[in-house]
């Protein structure tokens, strides 16, 4: 296995680039993801059969469904029909939020329902509202729960983000693929890609950890 | 709470640009044909198959581009030229959400009941690429190997046409590139895929052993330019290339990229 390091160099500005653009489609996901999620996870746990079952297609729907498929789904086709004509990146942060809104809404759903009951009755005996109740009681104790799971998605999200790269958005390893294209080389590219992946996967899980050990009251 | 929210700001704000970022660059391609400057095509590709198109160093390259550049400075217009792979190509101009593809397209009669081409520009056929110590001798020894080719080009065509379609033995991959990559790997025992392409390679790699071996079982292709069905653009094109192939701007790109003159009389007798 020789590494060739001069065409690393050569290409270090590129994966520099995909890195930021993975970076952006990333941070751009998670927060409509959980924006969106939030919705569908309050909807689907309404009481209401009729207000509740549209929310939980669109959980069946993209839990259920391969992420390249949608990613494809939303590129050639809904963003076209919307827009008039393709762009990688407005479809790729699309499929990308479309996909983790739908695990955002269960991890927010698991959360606010793992709360014993017993929580929200002591609040509303106090002489909270259901909404004070909620706010002040649930909510607060529900996101702590609620971290690791979406730490692991939002993980996940980074991970699956390379999926882009079919629908040619210049992020990492749409680089990766045009050095081996170049080059006809395997290591140099996707290793590196590994790296710079596992790097920003791990600052993420260090974050998220702290921001744990802060919240934790015990 | 403070820190939230300026964080949510943050949040926006890159959004924002994000959004701004992606619409900019490709805003202007479907233009209006403005009656000043000249109209900038969007022109598809996928970039996997040098010389004829490649990206060196995040720019895309190869004869074809350099081809269709003139072609379209000929025939007064602007050319940008977009790497979106090869299935994608199809999709866009299928879609009308770009304006031509160039991409060593093969004309042939399935693709031409979809879409448009123009004249022929170039003239290929389809090879076997397999490791010098190779037992494969012709076409009809590909019958028991494993072959890798790249998905929905001729090459696969004629393989399957050999082998069978649903032939488990041929691999079917998104680029050229990585049919290659297999051979390399010993994953297949031959690529099939147009000569100039696999000629280069193997000439650009000599310490790997490869060798090309031709079959005449294989036909004469000829590459067009592709356009979506009824596009106003195909006349004007047509006439371009004409136009270059009689005033010696296609022997000169031919030249710088493949260093030997062209041989037009069968493109011609094509057109």
């Amino acid at each position: 296995m020789d590494i060739r390091w001069d065409i690393l160099a050569e290409y270090a500005p590129f994966f520099a680039k995909g890195t930021l653009l993975t970076i952006g489609l990333s941070i751009a996901s998670i927060i409509i993801g959980c924006v969106l999620g939030l919705f569908i996870g309050i909807g689907k746990m309404s009481k209401n059969k009729w207000i509740a079952l549209p929310f939980n297609c669109y959980i069946t729907f993209f839990r259920g469904t391969p992420l390249l498929v949608q990613i494809l789904l939303v590129h050639f086709g809904l963003v076209p029909l919307v827009l008039g004509q393709t762009n990688g990146i407005t479809a790729a942060i699309t499929a990308l939020s479309l996909n983790s809104a739908a695990y955002v809404a269960e991890i927010f759903r698991a959360g606010i329902q793992s709360i014993d009951k017993g929580q929200m009755e002591a609040a509303r005996s106090l002489g909270m509202n259901h909404r004070q109740a909620m706010r002040f009681v649930i909510l607060p104790q529900a996101f702590k729960r609620m971290i690791p799971p979406l730490g692991n998605e939002f993980i996940v999200l980074i991970k699956d983000s390379s999926l882009a790269a079919i629908i040619a958005v210049k992020e990492l390893i749409y680089w990766g693929q045009a050095l081996q294209g170049q080059y006809y080389r395997v290591w140099e590219p996707y290793i590196t890609a590994a790296l710079i992946y596992l790097v920003l996967t791990f600052s993420l899980s260090l974050v998220l950890s702290r921001l744990e050990r802060r919240l934790a009251t015990e | 709470m403070k820190k939230f929210k300026l964080l949510a700001m943050a949040a926006a704000v890159f959004l924002f640009f994000l959004s701004a970022c992606g619409t900019s660059e490709t805003s202007g391609d479907s233009g209006s044909g403005g009656d000043g400057g000249k109209k900038t095509l969007r022109i598809v590709t996928d970039a996997a198959y040098a010389p004829f198109e490649y990206q060196d160093k995040g720019d895309v390259v190869g004869f074809d581009i350099d081809f269709i550049k003139a072609v379209a400075k000929e025939a007064g217009y602007e050319a940008k030229v977009e790497h979106v792979g090869w299935d994608p190509l199809f999709v866009e101009i299928k879609g009308k959400t770009a304006d031509a593809a160039v991409s060593a397209i093969t004309i042939n009669d399935e693709r031409k009941q979809t879409y448009d081409f123009s004249v022929p520009y170039f003239l290929s056929t389809n090879k076997i690429m397999i490791p010098k110590d190779s037992p494969i001798k012709s076409a009809e020894d590909l019958k028991d190997k494993v072959v890798a080719v790249q998905n929905g080009t001729t090459g696969q065509e004629a393989v399957e046409a050999l082998l069978g379609a649903e032939n488990k033995n041929i691999k079917k991959f998104k680029d050229n590139n990585l049919a290659i990559m297999e051979l390399k790997g010993g994953g297949a025992d031959a690529v099939v895929a147009d000569n100039t392409v696999i000629e280069e390679y193997v000439k650009n790699n000599p310490k790997e052993n490869f060798v090309v071996i031709e079959d005449p079982v294989f036909e004469k292709e000829f590459y067009g330019v592709m356009f979506p069905k009824a596009s106003k653009l195909k006349a004007e094109f047509d006439k371009a290339i004409k136009a270059l192939m009689e005033n010696g701007e296609y022997a000169k790109i031919y030249n710088d990229w493949f260093k030997v003159d062209p041989d037009l009389t069968e493109i011609k007798a094509q057109q």
